[in-house]
């Protein structure tokens, strides 16, 4: 192994050496290297195996756009594949490994593939695994099968297991002018956009700000670095580098990834590996500049086949030259200002290759400079060595007809330079929908004129590019010749799919993957266009174009999902959320909410727990947190009328003082919700819904006000975090209030069911409501949420003398079944007020939402699924979810319906449950099966019973 | 305790109310500090009574009259203004809607006075928290959380704004130069002071 990294030259900093290794081995390069320059440096020029063929690759290009050096990192146990070893910045200790081979870069077994020759074109996997039967795999078996050998085989790289510990952000910014790119004309154009008083962000993908100032000699850099300072003086700019604008979106929001800590061995203090820009742009400039495109021929893949272009970059960006003996094969003048450049820095160009049959004047002085021969009218045919270039095949060629001619020549070389012309990156115009405009001079696509809302300069508008020769491949005889080098797409593959009747663009990408993967085809593109164009006989233009969609390049998973997860979810608690952990309750999320499950005591199960829970309230009394309710606070003149039509029953002569419990139908007169609602004042109302339901009743309510009844005089407000809720159950409920309540009698006749009061306890104003979903005597106690934990203690203390004990979210569950409470498992949707036995709760007299599709055909159905209450008959657990059958568990027959809610009756010590079954009213003392076929294939024998396991008269409650 | 400030204005109820942030609320600086101190200073507003006033649909303007007898500041009709004063602030969040936060014990009983049938008024005093985050870096740190232009020409101090945190509903109102009042929902509290505190890191914060 050699070195190529020059004496002198390039924007690294040789001071600082940096140590890495790459596929286990360790080397060394400087601060400011990439991964591939770094390498090159090194002499490493075989840097992958390819998607399909596993055929050996180097470095194509220098920038985003590279298709082949693609390497996994590894960073803490945490592997991340993919990564472009030409925008990879090394820095002590960075960890890399190539892709894609097995068991190493040198010695790849699957390199067989590519013996196979023709045998893996396009569409070889759908024709070869689809279709066939052997033996007893047919069709999508036999898939399936193969399958497993072919994702091994292909691929690019593995992802790791290893949770990632790195921090992603997300950035909101704001801005009158975006500019894309740092170039001259992106630099020029933020200067101006400055000048006229505008504020400016400017986004570099690359860790340098320049552009291609940075390898276009000195005059540039140094007009650059002028721009530069100017613009960072001033606080109306933002300059972000290391940033890629990704995606365009409507109302002009772009998304851009900045990567802030990829080049550090560990990020600062607090910050974040990745950041998700998402800006809102006034205008945006395009200066994403021009990629060169390689040529098709044999062998153009061979490690040591390069973009002229990059070499420029490696030898003034990295100070790296990357061969000794050059040829170069172009159909434009670009490279051989670059041929001649790269001759300066001590490389001997024995020849400039060609198509076009008379170089001109211009780029015959850079050969001459070059110490170049010119072979006008030649081609590259072939290319040799064993993995890495070692020489190339030329031939005469006539660029009318596109043959070639005469006798071959071969050159000895370690590198051949190719440039094919130049495609202006158009990507972002193209993510919002405008259409790219061939230019038949430049022989590319470019983007259309802007608007009000962006325009593009520089290169990306076709500024300043060399106008190529109209020829894209070399159709020579011998190895495979490559248009998409990432998916292993040749030009014979096109052909193949033109053969078979893919002809348009699209279906042509979708057959053979051209463009597809990491690098969206950015070198492959026009070139696999411009040969389906060849194949159908009709101009490039006429072939069309994929329009482009996000992301330009990739964009991490972690950024895009930011810091809203993991330890960062939110989390509703109610505020006496720290009581119940510290006494042992194991907390369950119901929705963002987080409840007690149970407070399990020292050797308590969960069932244990919630089946003396239960016992207390229904024999003494215990408390549960009833905070998380939705609570929404209904005023205005209007809102006794307004509840009466939300409502099925009625609310405008709810006295006030007094609760009722209430009914919400959807439009298509499904049940939506039930809660009970409080008349507070005249026309103050206190609506009280489920935990989950809250929100969507909110809207349910605010759609009705603004959209139908918009006369309506009545206000909305949520109100469920103004209030802490404790709810006390049990029949010794009413001395733990008398206990503790100051300013207001407790007793029945003040405040009877459904009643009331006002008071104090410890000093705190409190509101009682006496509501029951126990079935037992019970009372809702509202409090300000700040005193929430205040009077819940005072409760607590007051309840001592009574055994007074907490409840949790399982307790409760199992006490409304025995009481026969429905809840969101029953009102889910599906089901209406008849069919759980609510129907009593319709009004006759005045219509209210959902009333006039009650009479409907499929709701006034005998056989609907109805309420039902079950009894497991063998003493077998129920399960949720069940199945009710009336047959065998070999022969179950059809579904009747299926169990809602389960639990061991604290009170009768038996499994019931409560279930929606076809009929349900007429099976009342009938028997039949609860199965459960897949989770845990029991099949229990249950009793139909009502729904009311206790207290049907509500004695209880009412006592 | 006895010299701690209240959480809520009340003074008769106020020892016996509790900050949902107690607990987590650790006075001190952290993250990455520089020479130039904390980047952010992140405080949660004490001793507040807090209402929502909601006018109907031909009443905004006497709403409008209603809160300036209370409150002391005038309102404009423009969406989102306000005024931010030491002792109450005040932002139009929606048609018709107006936050007023103030540290009078019955500035709540006061408003629902003034206001009468002209609109509703609804105590959120134990509903809502509001966080303050003051200090040079504050728009860049908020920038992180909201979809919002902090620029000072895009935000006028007083300006209240209705956004999101976490998809759910809060309110922010530019107090001060760098200084911003966040009132989010009581029982995300916690969630949102964590998800500050994380935000704050890289530019150094302080809490008091």
């Amino acid at each position: 192994m050699t070195s190529h990294r020059l004496t002198s030259g390039g924007r690294i900093d040789r001071t600082k050496t940096v140590r890495f290794t790459f596929d286990g081995v360790r080397y060394s390069g400087f601060a400011g290297d990439t991964l591939a320059s770094a390498l090159l440096a090194n002499g490493i020029r075989l840097l992958g195996r390819s998607f399909k063929y596993h055929r050996p690759r180097g470095l194509l290009a220098a920038g985003y756009e590279e298709p082949n050096a693609l390497v996994t990192v590894i960073e803490q146990g945490v592997r991340e594949p993919n990564i472009r070893a030409t925008e990879l910045e090394v820095f002590d200790g960075l960890v890399a490994q190539s892709q894609n081979r097995f068991p190493s870069l040198g010695h790849d077994l699957m390199a067989v593939n590519g013996l196979a020759g023709k045998t893996f074109s396009a569409g070889f996997y759908y024709k070869t695994f689809m279709g066939p039967a052997i033996g007893p795999l047919k069709g999508t078996r036999f898939w399936r099968f193969c399958e497993h050998f072919i994702r091994r085989a292909a691929g690019l790289g593995s992802a790791g297991t290893v949770p990632d510990p790195a921090r992603y952000e997300r950035m909101n910014a704001f801005c009158d002018v975006l500019v894309v790119g740092s170039g001259p004309s992106g630099l020029e154009a933020a200067r101006k956009a400055v000048a006229e008083g505008k504020s400016v962000i400017l986004c570099e993908t690359e860790a340098a700000l320049g552009g291609t100032a940075n390898w276009s000699g000195p005059d540039a850099a140094s007009f650059a670095e002028t721009l530069i300072s100017g613009l960072r003086d001033n606080q109306d700019v933002r300059l972000l580098n290391r940033t890629t604008v990704w995606g365009r979106y409507d109302g002009n929001t772009f998304a851009a990834l900045e990567r802030i800590a990829d080049h550090k061995a560990k990020p600062a203090t607090g910050e974040a590996r990745h950041r998700h820009w998402v800006i809102r742009a006034g205008h945006v400039v395009l200066a994403t500049g021009a990629l060169e495109r390689a040529m098709v021929f044999p062998g153009n893949d061979r490690p040591g086949v390069m973009l002229a272009s990059a070499a420029l970059r490696f030898a003034r960006s990295y100070g790296v030259l990357i061969g000794r003996r050059i040829v170069v094969f172009a159909n434009n003048d670009s490279a051989y200002e670059t041929a001649a450049i790269l001759h300066r820095l001590g490389a001997e160009i024995p020849a400039i290759i060609d198509p076009r049959p008379v170089v001109g004047d211009w780029a015959q002085s850079l050969a001459d400079e070059a110490g170049a021969k010119t072979l006008p009218a030649h081609a590259i045919v072939g290319s040799g060595g064993d993995p890495e270039l070692d020489s190339v095949l030329m031939q005469p060629f006539n660029l009318e007809t596109g043959k070639l001619s005469g006798p071959k020549r071969g050159f000895a070389c370690d590198t051949l330079l190719v440039s094919g012309g130049w495609s202006p990156v158009l990507h972002l115009a193209s993510q919002a929908g405008t259409k790219p405009v061939w230019s038949d001079k430049l022989q590319a696509f470019l983007p259309p004129e802007g608007d009000d809302h962006w325009h593009a300069v520089g290169s990306c508008a076709g500024e300043g590019i060399e106008p190529p020769a109209p020829v894209f491949e070399i159709k020579a005889k011998g190895d495979k010749a490559f248009v998409d080098f990432q998916h292993d797409v040749t030009a014979d593959d096109v052909r193949l799919a033109h053969r078979e009747g893919f002809q348009s663009v699209e279906h042509l990408k979708r057959y053979t993957t051209l463009g597809m993967a990491t690098d969206q085809g950015k070198t492959a593109n026009v070139p696999g266009m411009a040969i389906m164009a060849d194949a159908l006989g009709k101009p490039i233009p006429d072939v069309g174009t994929t329009r482009f969609r996000p992301p330009f390049t990739g964009a991490s998973l972690g950024a895009l999902a930011a810091e809203r997860f993991a330890d960062l979810r939110p989390e509703r608690l109610t505020p006496m959320h720290h009581w119940h952990e510290e006494h042992g309750a194991g907390m369950m999320s119901a929705g963002l909410w987080m409840r007690p499950e149970s407070y399990n005591q020292p050797g308590e199960t969960v069932e244990d727990a919630y089946l003396r829970e239960a016992r207390i309230v229904r024999r003494g009394v215990g408390i549960v947190d009833v905070s998380t309710l939705g609570k929404i606070d209904i005023k205005g003149p209007d809102a006794a009328e307004f509840l009466n039509r939300v409502y099925t029953n009625n609310f405008a002569k709810l006295a006030v003082g007094k609760a009722r419990y209430g009914l919400m139908l959807r439009e298509d007169g499904f049940a939506f919700d039930d809660g009970t609602t409080w008349r507070l004042a005249n026309s103050h109302y206190l609506m009280t819904t489920t935990t989950a339901n809250a929100g969507p009743v909110m809207q349910h309510l605010e759609y009705f006000l603004d959209c139908i009844w918009p006369d309506l005089s009545v206000n909305l407000t949520s109100v469920t975090d103004q209030w802490a809720g404790a709810a006390v159950a049990g029949p010794k409920s009413r001395e733990v209030l008398a206990a503790c309540v100051t300013g207001t009698a407790v007793d029945n006749e003040v405040l009877p069911l459904m009643g009331i009061v006002h008071g104090k306890i410890n000093g705190i104003p409190v509101m009682i409501c006496r509501l029951s979903f126990s079935g037992e005597r019970a009372y809702e106690i509202y409090c300000g949420a700040h005193h929430g934990q205040a009077v819940w203690n005072a409760l607590i203390e007051a309840g001592q003398p009574h055994g007074i004990q907490p409840y949790g979210l399982e307790a409760l569950g199992a006490l409304r079944i025995e009481k026969g409470h429905v809840t969101g498992a029953e009102i889910d949707g599906r089901t209406t007020a008849h069919d759980l036995h609510l129907d009593w709760m319709l009004s006759k007299k005045t219509p209210f939402i959902g009333s006039v599709m009650l009479t409907r055909e499929g709701l006034t159905d005998p056989d609907r699924w109805s309420l039902v209450g079950v009894i497991s008959s063998s003493g077998e657990k129920l399960r949720g979810g069940s199945h009710i059958v009336e047959g065998t568990k070999d022969a179950p027959g059809r579904s009747l319906g299926h169990i809602t809610a389960t639990c061991l009756s604290p009170l009768y010590g038996k499994h019931i449950g409560l279930a929606l079954v076809e009929n349900g009213n007429t099976r009342i003392g009938t028997r039949a099966f609860a199965t459960d076929p897949v989770r845990s294939e029991t099949h229990v024998p249950v009793e139909f019973v009502s729904h009311h396991f206790y207290d049907p008269k509500g004695v209880k409650m009412n006592g | 305790m006895a010299d701690r400030r209240s959480f809520v204005a009340d003074p008769v109820i106020a020892a016996h109310a509790a900050s949902p942030l107690q607990g987590l609320k650790r006075p001190g600086e952290f993250g990455a500090l520089t020479d130039d101190g904390p980047g952010v200073f992140l405080t949660e507003r004490t001793g507040l009574s807090i209402g929502e006033v909601a006018s109907w649909k031909d009443s905004e303007g006497k709403c409008r009259v209603a809160i300036r007898a209370v409150a002391g500041v005038m309102l404009n009709v423009a969406p989102g203004s306000g005024t931010a004063k030491l002792e109450i602030n005040v932002f139009n969040f929606a048609p018709g809607r107006w936050l007023v936060a103030g540290t009078k014990p019955d500035l709540v009983a006061q408003l629902a006075g003034s206001v009468g049938e002209d609109g509703s008024v609804t105590d959120l005093s134990h509903g809502r928290v509001v966080i303050r985050i003051d200090g040079p870096k504050s728009r860049w740190v908020l920038s992180k959380l909201f979809a919002i232009n902090f620029a000072n020409t895009a935000f006028a101090r007083g300006q209240g704004l209705a956004t999101m945190h976490h998809d759910i509903t809060a309110l922010v109102q530019r107090v001060g130069e760098d200084a911003f009042d966040i009132h989010v929902f009581r029982s995300f509290a916690r969630s949102f002071w964590s998800l500050l505190r994380r935000s704050s890191e890289e530019v150094g914060y302080r809490i008091d």
